[in-house]
C-alpha cells in the first residue's frame, strides 16, 4: 500500500515539476511549484523522515511559496505578454538542457542495471517506523553540526538585513535641500517620482518560454 | 730566496704618478674653463719622479742579485691573498730573478727617458697631464705583468698594456682614425688573448698551480707529458702573436702609429710587444718541451721577419717604415725563440729597445722638427737643419741594419748563428732571415737618405724645420750611446768572451736548453762561427750602401719600380694584402652578420615577438570581454556547464 | 514503505534534471527562481535517500535528515534575497525578464 502510495506521489511531484517548467504563466508556475512540494512531504512521510516531512510543509510550502506568491501577486506579473516568440536563449542552453536530460536518462538507466527488485540498499526492517525523531536530530544539531548551525543564524539574520534594504523604497530626500538620485545612475532626479507601479497603466510583460518540452 | 718588500714600490709609484697625473688633468680641465693656473704643468715631475724612483728600486734590486750567489739569485716580495678559492686561492706577488732584473732595467729605464721626452713633444697639447697619466699607467701595467709570480698576476698586467695601448693609440681621437686604430689594436690583442687564456687554463690543468715557477719545475721534470702540453704551447704563442705583433695578427702595429710617437716608441717598439717573447721565456720548459711548437714559433718568426721588411721597403711615412721595422725586429725575435736560443731572443729585445725607441724618438724629433710632416717624400735634406737628431737617427739605422760593431749586429748575427746551428729545416729559416737582414739594411739606409740627404723637397721658408729642444734632444743621445755600446752584453763565443746576458739569464733558461740538449747538442764550429759573422757584416754593409744610393735624389727608385712591377709593388705596400684580406674576409662578414642581425633580427624577430604577444593579449582580451555581456542566461549557462565540469572531474578522478 | 532506495534517487534525479531545464530554459525571473527551488528539493530527495541506504535498525544514520534540514534553511534564505532582488529589479525595469538585464555588459 505504502509503495503505491509512494509512485503516485513520485508520479505528481514530477507532474508538478513539468508544470513549474512549462507553465506560460508564472502564477501557474508557483502553483505548480507548490504542488510538488507537497508531494515530496508525502513521499518523505513514507519514507520514515516524519520532522523533515513536517519541516517541509512548514518552511518551504508555508513560507517560500507564500513569498513567491506575494512578489507575483505585488508585482502582478500574471500578465502574459504578447505572442511573439522571442528567438535565442543562451547559446546552447538549450542544448545543455537536453544534454542533462539524456545524462539523467543514462543515470536512471544505471541505477535500473542494478536491479529493479533489488532492495539491497535499504534494511526492510525500517519500513514504517520514523527514522528523525526530535531528540535524535536535536543532539546531532549540538554536538556534531553545531558549527553549521551557529552560521545558519548569522545567515539568516544577514539574509533580513539584506532583504529588507534590496527591498525597500526610496522615498524621496532625506534632508530638506539634498538632491534625491537615482540609484544606479546618481543622476539627480526630481522629488516624488516613484519608479513603484500603481496599476493597470504600466507593463508590458514578456514572458515566452521558446519552447516547451515536456519531459 | 730572500723576502724584499720594496719591490711592491716598483709598480705602486707609477700607479700612484698615474692615480695623481689623472687628477692632475682633472683639475687642469677646470682650470681652463674658468682661466687661471694650469696644473697639468706639475704632471711630468710627478710622472718622471714616479718612473725615477721604479729605475732606482729596480737598480737596487739588480745589485742586490747581482751580489748573491748564482744559484740563489731571486728576490721575493710577500704574498697577498687576492681571492680565497677554497683549493685554488690566487695570490699576488712578485718574483725578481735575472730575467724580470732585464725587463725591469729595460723597462723603467727606457720609460723614464720616453717620459723626459715627452714634456718637449706633447707641449701645449690640452691632455698633458692626462697623456702622463696613461704613459704611467702602462708601465705600472707592464712592470706587473714582468714580475708577477703567477699567470693571473701575469694576466692582469698583460689586459693593461692592452688596455694602456688602446688609450694611447686613441689619444687624439678627436682626429676619428686613431680612435679605429685603437680598436683595431685592442681586437687583435683580444684573440691573442683568448688563445692566452686558454693555453693557461691548460697549464694549471696539467700542473695544478698557477704559479709560474710551480709551472716550470713541472714542466722540466716530466717533459713527456704529451699532446696537452703541446696545445698549451701552441695556444700561449697564439696569445704572444697578439701581443707581440706577429703573423697573422700584426696588423694593427702599423695602424697603431696614429698615436703620439713617444707612444710608439715606448709600446709598440720597446716594451708592450715584447711582453711576448718575455711570456715564452718565462715557461721555456714548456716550450722546449714541444718541439713542434717550436718549429712553428721559428717560422712563423721568420715569415713575419720577411713581410715586415719587404713592406718596410715600400712606404713613405717615416712612423710606417719603423713600425713594419719592428714587425720584422720582433719575427726575429721570435725565430731566435725558435731555435731554441732563448737568451739570444732576450739579447736582441735589449737592443731592440735601444735602438728602436732611438729611431721612433728620432722620427718624432723630425716630425715635430717639420711640423707635424710626416710623409718621406716631402722631406731631405734635413741633416743642416736638425743635426743631433741627424746624428742620432744615423746611430741607430746603423744599429738596426747591423752594421758591423753596433749592438745591433751582434745581437741579430747571434740569433742567425743560432738558427743555423739547428741545421735541418732551420736552414730555410735562415735564409729567409738573411734575405730579411738584407732587406732590413735597405730600408733603413733609404729612410736615412730619404729623410736627411738630397734636395730639400719642400719650401724651406715656408716650413721652418727647426731642431728639437734639449729635453727631447738629450734622451736621443742617451738611447744612441746605448745602441752603441749595448752590443758588449752579448759577444759571440768565437772572441772567447763569456755571453754575459746569457750567463745572466741563465738561471732562467737552464731548463728549456736542458729539455732541448736532450735531443741533441748543437754546435758551430768556429770556422762556420766566422763565416757567419763575415756573411752577416758583408750584407748589411752592402745593401746599406745600395738603399743609401739609390735614395739620396729622391723617391724617384719608388715610383721606377712601381712601374715596373705595379702588383709586386702592391703587395708589398699592402702588407701581403693582409689588411685588405681581412677586411674582406673577416670584417665585411661580420659587419653584414651584425647588420643583419639589428635589422632582421632585433626589429622583426625579437621586437615582433614582445610586440606580438602585447598584440595578441589585446585580441584576445577583446574577444574573451566579449563574454560579461551582462546577459544572465549565459551566465546561467556557463554556471550550469561549470559546475556539471567540476563533478564530472569529481566522479572521475 | 518497503520501495528500494535507488528508486527514490531516481525521483530525485529526474525532478533535478527538470529543475536544470527550467533554469536555463526560461526568461521568466521568477520561473527561474522555481526552478532553483526545484533542485534544492531534488538534493534533499537525494540526501535522505542515501541516510536511508545507510541506516540499519540499530544504528540510524542521521546525516541526512539534518543535512536536508540545513538546505531546507539555505533555500529560504536563497529565496528571499532572490525575490528581493527581483523585486528591485523590477521597479527598475518594469519588467522581469533575464535579457532585460543587461547593463553590466563588458
Amino acid at each position: 500500500m505504502a509503495e503505491l502510495l509512494f509512485y503516485v506521489l513520485s508520479a505528481g511531484a514530477i507532474a508538478c515539476a513539468a508544470g513549474v517548467i512549462a507553465s506560460r504563466s508564472p502564477l501557474r508556475s508557483v502553483l505548480s511549484l507548490l504542488g510538488s512540494f507537497v508531494c515530496l512531504a508525502g513521499i518523505y512521510l513514507l519514507a520514515g523522515f516524519h520532522f523533515l516531512a513536517a519541516a517541509q510543509l512548514l518552511v518551504y510550502a508555508g513560507a517560500i511559496m507564500v513569498l513567491f506568491l506575494f512578489v507575483v501577486m505585488l508585482l502582478n506579473l500574471d500578465r502574459v505578454a504578447a505572442e511573439d516568440e522571442r528567438p535565442g536563449s543562451a547559446l546552447g542552453a538549450r542544448r545543455l538542457g537536453v544534454a542533462f536530460v539524456a545524462s539523467s536518462v543514462l543515470v536512471l538507466t544505471g541505477l535500473f542495471s542494478i536491479g529493479w527488485d533489488s532492495a539491497s540498499h535499504a534494511d526492510p526492517a525500517l519500513a514504517g517506523m520514523q527514522l528523525d525523531d526530535l531528540t535524535s536530530i536535536a543532539a546531532l544539531l549540538f554536538s556534531r553540526y553545531m558549527l553549521p548551525f551557529e552560521a545558519a543564524s548569522l545567515l539568516l539574520l544577514g539574509t533580513m538585513i539584506a532583504v529588507v534594504v534590496l527591498a525597500k523604497r526610496d522615498r524621496g530626500p532625506d534632508r530638506a535641500g539634498a538632491v534625491e538620485r537615482d540609484p544606479y545612475t546618481l543622476a539627480p532626479r526630481d522629488v516624488g517620482e516613484n519608479l513603484d507601479p500603481g496599476g493597470p497603466e504600466v507593463v508590458v510583460l514578456e514572458d515566452e518560454p521558446e519552447e516547451v518540452h515536456i519531459v | 730566496m730572500t723576502l724584499w718588500d720594496p719591490l711592491w714600490l716598483i709598480i705602486l709609484t707609477p700607479l700612484l704618478g698615474s692615480a695623481v697625473c689623472g687628477v692632475l688633468h682633472a683639475l687642469s680641465l677646470r682650470a681652463r674653463r674658468s682661466g687661471g693656473a694650469e696644473p697639468g704643468r706639475l704632471a711630468p715631475l710627478v710622472a718622471c719622479g714616479a718612473i725615477g724612483v721604479s729605475l732606482l728600486v729596480s737598480i737596487v734590486g739588480f745589485a742586490k742579485l747581482w751580489g748573491a750567489d748564482a744559484s740563489a739569485r731571486v728576490i721575493e716580495s710577500s704574498t697577498w691573498r687576492w681571492i680565497d678559492a677554497g683549493a685554488f686561492p690566487i695570490d699576488l706577488s712578485l718574483w725578481f730573478d735575472p730575467l724580470a732584473s732585464v725587463m725591469c732595467l729595460v723597462i723603467t729605464f727606457i720609460g723614464l727617458l720616453i717620459h723626459v721626452y715627452s714634456v718637449g713633444y706633447m707641449k701645449g697639447d690640452p691632455g698633458f697631464a692626462k697623456f702622463f697619466a696613461y704613459l704611467n699607467l702602462f708601465v705600472a701595467a707592464m712592470l706587473v705583468l714582468v714580475l708577477s709570480r703567477n699567470l693571473v698576476g701575469l694576466f692582469v698586467g698583460w689586459e693593461g698594456v692592452g688596455l694602456c695601448s688602446y688609450l694611447l693609440i686613441g689619444f687624439w681621437y678627436e682626429k676619428g682614425w686613431p680612435a679605429k686604430a685603437g680598436q683595431k689594436a685592442f681586437v687583435m690583442n683580444r684573440i691573442g688573448d683568448a688563445c692566452f687564456l686558454i693555453g693557461s687554463f691548460l697549464l694549471v690543468d696539467l700542473f695544478a698551480s698557477l704559479d709560474m715557477q710551480a709551472i716550470v719545475a713541472g714542466a722540466s721534470a716530466n717533459p713527456d707529458v704529451g699532446g696537452k702540453l703541446t696545445l698549451a704551447a701552441l695556444l700561449l704563442f697564439g696569445g704572444a702573436c697578439g701581443k707581440s705583433a706577429q703573423f697573422p695578427l700584426f696588423t694593427w702595429l702599423p695602424d697603431a702609429m696614429a698615436g703620439p710617437t713617444p707612444v710608439s716608441a715606448l709600446i709598440h717598439a720597446a716594451t708592450m710587444v715584447t711582453a711576448g717573447i718575455y711570456l715564452l721565456v718565462r715557461l721555456n720548459p714548456v716550450f722546449a718541451a714541444s718541439p713542434e711548437v717550436l718549429f712553428v714559433v721559428g717560422g712563423v718568426g721568420a715569415l713575419t721577419a720577411l713581410i715586415g721588411a719587404s713592406t718596410a721597403l715600400m712606404q713613405r711615412d717615416i712612423k710606417g717604415v719603423l713600425a713594419y721595422s719592428t714587425v720584422s725586429q720582433l719575427g726575429y725575435m721570435f725565430l731566435a725563440l725558435g731555435s731554441g736560443a732563448f737568451g739570444a731572443a732576450v739579447f736582441h729585445l735589449v737592443t731592440h729597445a735601444c735602438f728602436k725607441g732611438l729611431l721612433f724618438l728620432g722620427a718624432g724629433s723630425v716630425i715635430h722638427g717639420m711640423h707635424e710632416e710626416q710623409d718621406m717624400t716631402r722631406m731631405g735634406g734635413l741633416r743642416k737643419h736638425m743635426p743631433r737628431t741627424f746624428l742620432a737617427m744615423v746611430i741607430g739605422a746603423a744599429a738596426l741594419s747591423g752594421l758591423p760593431g753596433l749592438s745591433g749586429y751582434f745581437s741579430k748575427d747571434e740569433i742567425l748563428a743560432h738558427t743555423f746551428a739547428n741545421g735541418g729545416f732551420h736552414y730555410a729559416f735562415w735564409a729567409v732571415g738573411l734575405v730579411s737582414a738584407a732587406l732590413t739594411a735597405f730600408y733603413s739606409w733609404r729612410l736615412i737618405s730619404l729623410t736627411f740627404f738630397g734636395e730639400e723637397r719642400f719650401d724651406v721658408d715656408a716650413v721652418h724645420p727647426h731642431e728639437s729642444p734639449p729635453v727631447m734632444t738629450v734622451p736621443l743621445m742617451v738611447l744612441a750611446v746605448l745602441a752603441v755600446t749595448a752590443g758588449v752584453l752579448g759577444l759571440p763565443p768565437v772572441l772567447h768572451v763569456a755571453h754575459g746576458l746569457s750567463t745572466w739569464l741563465a738561471p732562467v733558461t737552464e731548463p728549456g736548453r736542458a729539455i732541448l740538449a736532450a735531443h741533441g747538442e748543437h754546435h758551430l764550429s768556429h770556422t762556420a762561427e766566422w763565416i757567419l759573422l763575415g756573411l752577416g757584416a758583408g750584407i748589411a754593409l752592402l745593401f746599406a750602401h745600395r738603399g743609401f744610393h739609390t735614395y739620396t735624389s729622391g723617391a724617384g727608385a719608388d715610383d721606377a719600380a712601381a712601374e715596373r712591377r705595379p702588383q709586386l709593388a702592391r703587395f708589398l705596400q699592402d702588407a701581403w694584402t693582409l689588411d685588405s684580406s681581412y677586411a674582406r674576409l673577416i670584417v665585411a662578414p661580420v659587419k653584414l652578420g651584425a647588420f643583419l642581425l639589428s635589422t632582421v633580427v632585433d626589429q622583426f624577430v625579437i621586437d615582433g615577438a614582445v610586440n606580438g604577444a602585447a598584440t595578441t593579449t589585446r585580441q584576445v582580451a577583446g574577444r574573451v570581454r566579449t563574454w560579461t555581456d551582462g546577459s544572465v542566461k549565459s551566465y546561467a549557462l556557463w554556471m550550469t556547464a561549470g559546475s556539471a565540469a567540476l563533478f564530472c572531474l569529481w566522479v572521475w578522478s | 514503505m518497503n520501495v528500494p532506495s535507488e528508486h527514490l534517487l531516481v525521483v530525485a534525479t529526474i525532478l533535478f534534471s527538470m529543475g536544470v531545464l527550467g533554469f536555463l530554459i526560461r526568461r521568466n525571473l521568477i520561473v527561474v527562481l522555481a526552478s532553483v527551488e526545484l533542485m534544492l528539493n531534488a538534493a534533499n530527495l537525494s540526501f535522505l535517500a542515501g541516510s536511508r541506504m545507510h541506516s540499519t535498525v540499530g544504528n540510524v544514520n542521521l546525516d541526512g535528515p539534518v543535512f536536508a534540514m540545513f538546505v531546507i534553511l539555505v533555500a529560504a534564505a536563497e529565496a528571499a534575497v532572490g525575490l528581493a532582488l527581483v523585486i528591485a529589479l523590477f521597479r527598475l525595469k518594469q519588467s522581469v525578464g533575464a535579457e532585460d538585464t543587461c547593463e553590466l555588459r563588458g
